[in-house]
Parts: structure tokens; C-alpha cells; sequence
């Protein structure tokens, strides 16, 4: 599954250490998530929309799109 | 709040948890020693005393397993799903080596299977996989 979380955190200026302190989970899963390597949880990719304050298929989409 | 108390509070629950464990697994290995040596060594072999020596080992198992499972719970997503997948690989690792270690005995290529054996195979597959899940997702 591809992602804009690096975009996203980048516009806010936020490191990949700030936005886990946000959604509460380590550093290594920002990062896993960013490069592809790990696809959230649902209750995670909601807590990410929320904080971005956007829907979660503007987050996420699928590797075929 | 802050950041940095968030970090450290999460770290500090892992810590915690596997400390936990930490106990639990000791208490599991002691009465695991006092079920296999203590009829011969220290009650010759009293039936009560062995039967409580049995007893004691499945507490001390039962103890170890809530405590894993409660330290599963205080992972992060991605550390927990890191385990489960290395739990797999595990269980898959074990099964084929432990069929092929059966066998040896009957093939007359070594005198006797050691269950022991089993539990270092899965110890051993569990932290290799572990590593190498970890490794391959956090990686740069």
C-alpha cells in the first residue's frame, strides 16, 4: 500500500519521532509505514486521518492505483 | 504530555513487561528443574511431593504465558506483529526440523532423540526471526 505520510509530515514540519509521539507508537513504525515496509492497523490508519484531519483514502492508497 | 514523557513512557511499559516475563519464564525454568530433579534428588521419588512438583511446573507455565501475552499487549503495533510473524516462522522451522530429528534415531544415525533439543530449536528459530523481521522492516 503507498502513502503521503512523509508529504504530510514534511507540510507540518514534523519529524518522523514527532508524529509517533502523537499517535503514540515508536519511531521505527513511522518509519516502516513511510517506506512501505508495514501497512497500519485500521485503528492506527483512523488515528493518522484524525490527526491529519483528512480521509484515510487520501493517506492511503493501493499499489495499483 | 510532552513528546519526549511519551516516548519514555511507552519504553518504560515495555520494560516492565519484559522484566515481568523476565520473572515469570525463571519461575517456569526452576519449577521445570524441580518436576525433572526433585524425585530423584530430594523426595525419592514421594508421588504427593512429585504430583506437587507437577502442579507447581503448570502455575509457573500458566503464569508465563499471561505474562507473554501481557507483554505482547504493551508492544507497539509493529513489534507485536514482528513477534507473531516470527511465532509463525517458528512454529514452521520447528515442525520440519523436529520431523527430521524423529527420524534420526530410527535411521540408526544417533542413539536417541533429546526433547531438549526441541526447546533450543524453537529458542534459537524465535530469536533469529525476530531479528531478521525487525531488521528487514526497519532497515533503511
Amino acid at each position: 500500500m503507498k502513502n503521503r505520510l512523509k508529504v504530510l509530515r514534511a507540510d507540518r514540519d514534523w519529524t518522523q519521532a514527532d508524529l509517533a509521539d502523537r499517535l503514540q507508537v515508536t519511531r521505527q513504525t513511522i518509519n516502516a509505514i513511510e517506506k512501505g515496509k508495514y501497512d497500519p492497523s485500521l485503528p492506527l490508519a483512523f488515528k493518522l486521518a484524525a490527526l491529519f484531519e483528512l480521509p484515510i483514502e487520501e493517506i492511503f492508497s493501493p499499489e495499483t492505483d | 504530555m510532552n513528546d519526549a514523557r511519551i516516548q519514555a513512557s511507552l519504553q518504560a511499559g515495555l520494560k516492565k513487561s519484559t522484566f515481568n516475563l523476565f520473572l515469570a519464564t525463571t519461575a517456569w525454568v526452576g519449577s521445570t528443574a524441580l518436576m525433572s530433579f526433585g524425585p530423584n534428588t530430594l523426595w525419592n521419588f514421594d508421588t504427593t511431593l512429585t504430583l506437587l512438583a507437577i502442579a507447581l511446573n503448570l502455575m509457573a507455565g500458566g503464569l508465563m504465558l499471561y505474562s507473554f501475552f501481557r507483554h505482547l499487549k504493551t508492544m507497539d503495533e509493529l513489534q507485536r506483529q514482528t513477534h507473531l510473524e516470527a511465532m509463525a516462522l517458528t512454529l514452521g522451522i520447528t515442525m520440519v526440523l523436529t520431523v527430521i530429528y524423529g527420524a534420526l534415531p530410527q535411521a540408526q544415525v544417533l542413539a536417541e532423540a533429546q526433547p531438549a533439543n526441541v526447546l533450543f530449536v524453537i529458542g534459537v528459530s524465535y530469536i533469529l526471526s525476530v531479528i531478521t523481521l525487525w531488521l528487514r522492516r526497519t532497515s533503511a
